[in-house]
């Protein structure tokens, strides 16, 4: 579409206040974060130290450990959540018998808040009072009767990233109103072919809800990136650092007052952020999804 | 429509009037403190009672508000950005650790010319007290509550294990604590989650015992700090299963309710072997220094401790509110004010204070085991002089007991850290 010449004042004028706000909360953040990482600034003063945070940061096992978790937060959430949110979206969009309510319970995870879910998995996971090791011990798995879950490195990040699958629902979401906005002539049309429901699944709905699904995994990469809430409150990092991810590093930099070390931490994370979405847009080669 | 105009604008006048009447008139104070003794704390009773008190003495000229934190990890994290921000509280708790910051900030509230322009602080305070305390003539808080860290035992399991009294170092310690596995019971409380406070404590005990009360000095090169591992590594096959991960409240509550025989923490969790104990654990409990490490710089009856919290406030712009600050602290730093505080919680203060003939007996015995005592080390957490290398201590702690990590490996994850 031309702009036309005289339209240009208009635009500006409309695009002007978000320009400034963006800029303001968002580009000059970003500017201070990536100056900051340049010094040793501890909340008092500030010297130029170079690059000498980012060297110390990949010297250091535990933050390389973080972006490792992080990536597993992310592949998780791509290959495992969004996908089975996709097939449960399906299987929702036959309006089947209790289908509504199934939707809300899956989505209930959304509307409670993530301190109260986390504080709640950590007691399920407890050690000596869990749920979860007094239902293995009564179905007869008693080498699990005071398994430590979240204080074990073989399978504390296993337990985290497990448990996030509960939000499934949010995806499941919205791909089901995606397939509500299907034209009901696919299906008749495919019905009159003699297609079954499986196959109405996978050669209608599924690849009409394509581009939602795309979207689904690249929010879920996101939101898996900047993972802090759960991490933060039943493991905060540990055992042993092993279930350590990028924001909580950040956090605890922040915290001993290595604020130019946190913001270099902080510069990483958007590199890396911005990296994985060109990647995902590559291997997705969708131009819908946003 | 002149009418109209005319009409708004005496409305708006009126309105803006009486607003800067109302202001001008209720020249109240609002004092507001982001307080850490509440909720479950053994001080919230008595506090509160002197905050509602102070505000009733002063009602319509200082008003002290308090916002409850609950969470002593995320208060001092709070307090750590607020410093960085310059955006202090009017009062604070302040923690040992943020001390040297808060006062480099240039942020707090010197109350230096505080103690010269009246002599109630001098009164109070035990000599050289408050001079200590300052740096460069200026004194950024208050020193204001004490502890020490001796260890607390449950006396009846460790008689159904056939110990009578507590063992003075730990060859003896780790056989009692194989008795009392053999009997069915959990020999200590450990932690490693938020701060690891509780075996921080015990770190610094066998720390001290290790390379003596000056340790600190040393450098972390120094092998006491390796041999102070390999007791906590020990330590960790004599606890329960959930203390790896565990918070203060996890480690705290297996002592309370029996499930641990031997617990470590401050005079301050006194008040809580009754409000939260199982009944009759009171009684049951015995106070005794911490075991020593055989050919150990250290001597025996050596506690830990230090100060714990200071008061301090951010500078104001106001001298009246700066006075309205200066009378509360004074306020709670009135030794009959401090005799409640200590007597009902069971927490130890600086302030000179003549404490009621019947304290807790626990409290009676810690206070007995300082004068004893041939020296008090600082706690790790404060005494290290870093707080990326507090800070990583209960990841170094949790990869020891998991075996992730030999004791020079875990010094090693403390020295990485700074």
């Amino acid at each position: 579409m031309k702009i036309k010449k005289d339209e240009v004042g208009w635009l500006l004028l409309f695009i002007t206040p978000t320009l400034i706000l963006f800029t303001l909360f968002f580009i000059l953040p970003i500017l201070f974060l990536l100056a900051s990482s340049f010094t040793n600034w501890d909340g008092i003063d500030a010297e130029f130290v170079g690059f000498e945070n980012y060297i110390k940061l990949f010297n250091k096992k535990s933050f390389v450990r973080a972006i490792t978790n992080n990536l597993y937060w992310c592949i998780t959430a791509a290959l495992i959540t969004v996908p089975l949110g996709l097939i449960i979206a399906l299987l929702l969009s036959h309006r089947s018998r209790g289908w509504k309510v199934f939707r809300t319970v899956l989505f209930v995870p959304q509307v409670v808040s993530s301190a109260a879910i986390a504080m709640l998995w950590a007691a399920v996971f407890n050690a000596e009072y869990g749920l979860l090791n007094f239902i293995l011990d009564n179905i007869g798995l008693s080498d699990y009767k005071n398994h430590n879950w979240l204080g074990n490195v073989r399978t504390a990040n296993a337990a985290l990233i497990g448990f996030s699958l509960c939000y499934v629902g949010y995806f499941m979401v919205i791909m089901l109103a995606k397939t509500a906005s299907i034209s009901e002539d696919y299906y008749d049309a495919a019905k009159i072919d003699g297609a079954s429901q499986i196959q109405k699944d996978f050669y209608i709905t599924a690849p009409l809800i394509k581009s939602t699904f795309f979207l689904c995994i690249i929010l879920a990469v996101i939101f898996n990136l900047r993972q802090f809430e759960y991490v933060y409150l039943m493991t905060a990092g540990g055992p042993a650092n092993k279930t350590q991810v990028l924001v909580v590093y950040i956090w605890n930099e922040l915290t001993v007052q290595r604020l130019g070390r946190g913001s270099a931490a902080g510069v990483i994370m958007i590199a890396l952020g911005a990296m994985l979405l060109l990647l995902l847009r590559r291997i997705l080669k969708s131009e819908t999804y946003n | 429509m002149i009418k109209l105009i005319l009409k708004k604008l005496s409305i708006t006048f009126i309105a803006i009037s009486f607003t800067v009447i109302s202001s001008v008139a209720s020249a109240e104070i609002t004092i507001t403190w982001p307080s850490i003794w509440v909720g479950k704390d053994s001080k919230t009773t008595v506090i509160g009672e002197l905050i509602d008190e102070f505000n009733a003495a002063n009602a319509g000229s200082i008003k002290v508000v308090v916002e409850e934190q609950t969470d002593y990890d995320i208060y001092a994290q709070k307090l750590t950005a607020q410093i960085a921000t310059g955006e202090l509280p009017d009062i604070m708790t302040v923690g040992a650790q943020l001390l040297d910051v808060l006062h480099r900030s240039g942020k707090a509230m010197d109350l230096a010319p505080h103690i010269n322009s009246d002599p109630h602080w001098n009164n109070v305070y035990p000599e050289n007290a408050l001079q200590s305390a300052m740096t460069d003539g200026v004194l950024s808080a208050l020193p204001y509550e004490l502890f020490v860290t001796p260890v607390t035992y449950n006396k009846k399991i460790l008689k159904e294990a056939g110990y009578e009294e507590f063992p003075d170092n730990y060859d003896d310690f780790f056989k009692m604590c194989e008795a009392v596995t053999a009997n069915g019971k959990v020999c200590t409380s450990q932690m490693t989650g938020k701060n690891g406070w509780t075996s921080m404590l015990w770190y610094s005990q066998a720390l001290a015992s290790a390379g003596g009360p000056d340790i600190y000095e040393k450098g972390l090169d120094h092998p006491a700090y390796v041999k102070a591992f390999e007791v906590m590594e020990k330590m960790y096959q004599y606890t329960t299963s959930d203390a790896i991960g565990a918070d203060a409240g996890v480690s705290g509550g297996h002592f309370l309710n029996e499930r641990t025989a031997v617990f470590m923490n401050g005079p301050w969790f006194i008040a809580r072997y009754t409000s939260d104990g199982i009944p009759g654990l009171h009684e049951n409990i015995g106070v005794a220094a911490a075991p020593m490490l055989m050919g150990g710089e250290g001597s025996p009856g050596g506690y830990v401790g230090g100060r714990q919290s200071s008061l301090a406030a951010g500078k104001q712009s106001d001298p009246a509110k700066e006075e309205a600050i200066v009378k509360f602290l004074k306020w709670l730093t009135i030794p009959e004010n401090v005799a409640r505080l200590s007597s009902s919680s069971g927490a130890m203060f600086i302030v000179n204070a003549d404490l009621p003939n019947d304290m807790d007996r626990l409290f009676i015995e810690m206070k007995q085991g300082i004068s004893d005592a041939p020296y008090v080390a600082p706690i790790f957490q404060n005494g290290i002089g870093s707080l990326a290398i507090a800070s990583e201590f209960p990841q170094a702690l949790s990869a020891l007991a998991l075996g992730d990590v030999t004791p020079e490996g875990a010094v090693e994850m403390l020295q990485d850290a700074e």
